[in-house]
């Protein structure tokens, strides 16, 4: 058998299904290379056919092996403890500290975690670089890592302790540029003697307008919206 | 990028043991496909797509770094 086959089908798919078949393997066991993807012309005129390139993959990855033999192309090797995490009791913050670490590894940010833990929370601190690609637009990027990490270990039964992710005091930074906005909406509020809408946002970022606002007679808060596109509303009283 | 979404679905799921994970590169675009067991589709979809979606923002930080576009793909 050769080391790699070049195959042209019609389409991408079709060119990964006649390697499978040629190589009588499962996909996984695959390792493809798109050449060119093919385009589908004009009514059939111009149309390039998609070009891969397929070989056996050289580590046999067997996905009934044991789950530490997965091959793996980081150096730090970091223990996957999901399997022990539901009935065995371990420390849970020690278990996200290395849950973290080895999602930021495989990132290509190997950044140093440190963990503050109260009752009702646990709290990871990313060490970053300062470049603020872990947080991302609108802190998007830390608040899914942050999802992914609370799901993978409160995953079976009861809510244990939420997990918190911050990295260069974002999570503070955040809440002061949101109480600034809270109070500058609510003074537009009052000026226009209207409701002031503000944008959609997740549950922490609401509660941290309403909590901003709520000392404020002149004032009202209320969400509107269903999931992703929940908004609080700040409307001026009445006599206001 | 493969080894990174296999780590963060083997943590979400139930059987670990049935996750597989390919990567299909191209020039520009790395389409990575995911496959898991029956039960543990929704863990990996999420209510609302919350869960892929989170993994997509994940893999767009890292291909940002790399000036290149991941798909995800969760194959049933």
């Amino acid at each position: 058998m050769k080391d790699f086959m070049e195959i042209e089908a019609k389409t991408i798919d079709e060119a990964i299904e006649k390697a499978c078949r040629e190589y009588a393997l499962p996909r996984e066991k695959l390792n493809i290379e798109i050449i060119s993807e093919g385009s589908g012309g004009f009514l059939g005129i111009l149309s390039k056919r998609a070009k891969i390139r397929a070989s056996v993959l050289s580590i046999d990855m067997d996905i009934s092996g044991p789950f530490h033999e997965m091959p793996r192309s980081v150096s730090k090797d970091i223990p996957v403890e999901t399997q022990d995490v539901n009935d065995i009791d371990i420390d849970m913050a020690e278990t996200s500290r290395k849950m973290i670490e080895g999602i930021l590894s495989r990132m290509g940010f190997p950044f140093p975690v440190s963990i503050k833990e109260s009752d009702e929370y646990i709290l990871l601190n990313i060490k970053g670089d300062g470049s603020g690609i872990l947080i991302g637009k609108g802190g998007q990027t830390l608040d899914a890592l942050q999802y992914i990490v609370n799901k993978a270990l409160n995953k079976n039964g009861k809510e244990r302790k939420r997990i918190i992710l911050d990295t260069e005091n974002y999570r503070e930074k955040r809440e002061k540029s949101l109480v600034t906005l809270a109070r500058k909406l609510g003074e537009k509020a009052k000026r226009i003697k209207k409701p002031v809408t503000v944008n959609p946002m997740n549950a922490h970022d609401r509660r941290i307008i309403h909590l901003a606002l709520q000392n404020d007679k002149e004032l009202v808060t209320k969400s509107k919206g269903e999931g992703a596109f929940r908004k609080i509303i700040i409307v001026p009283n009445k006599k206001g | 990028m493969k080894e990174l979404v296999e780590y963060m679905v083997q943590a979400l799921v139930d059987e670990p043991k049935m996750v597989a994970v390919s990567e299909i590169t191209g020039g520009q675009t790395t389409v990575i496909e995911v496959r898991v067991s029956k039960q543990d589709l929704g863990k990996v979809i999420g209510k609302q797509g919350r869960m892929a979606k989170a993994m997509r923002v994940i893999l767009d930080a890292v291909s940002a770094k790399y000036h290149k576009r991941a798909i995800l793909e969760i194959v049933e």
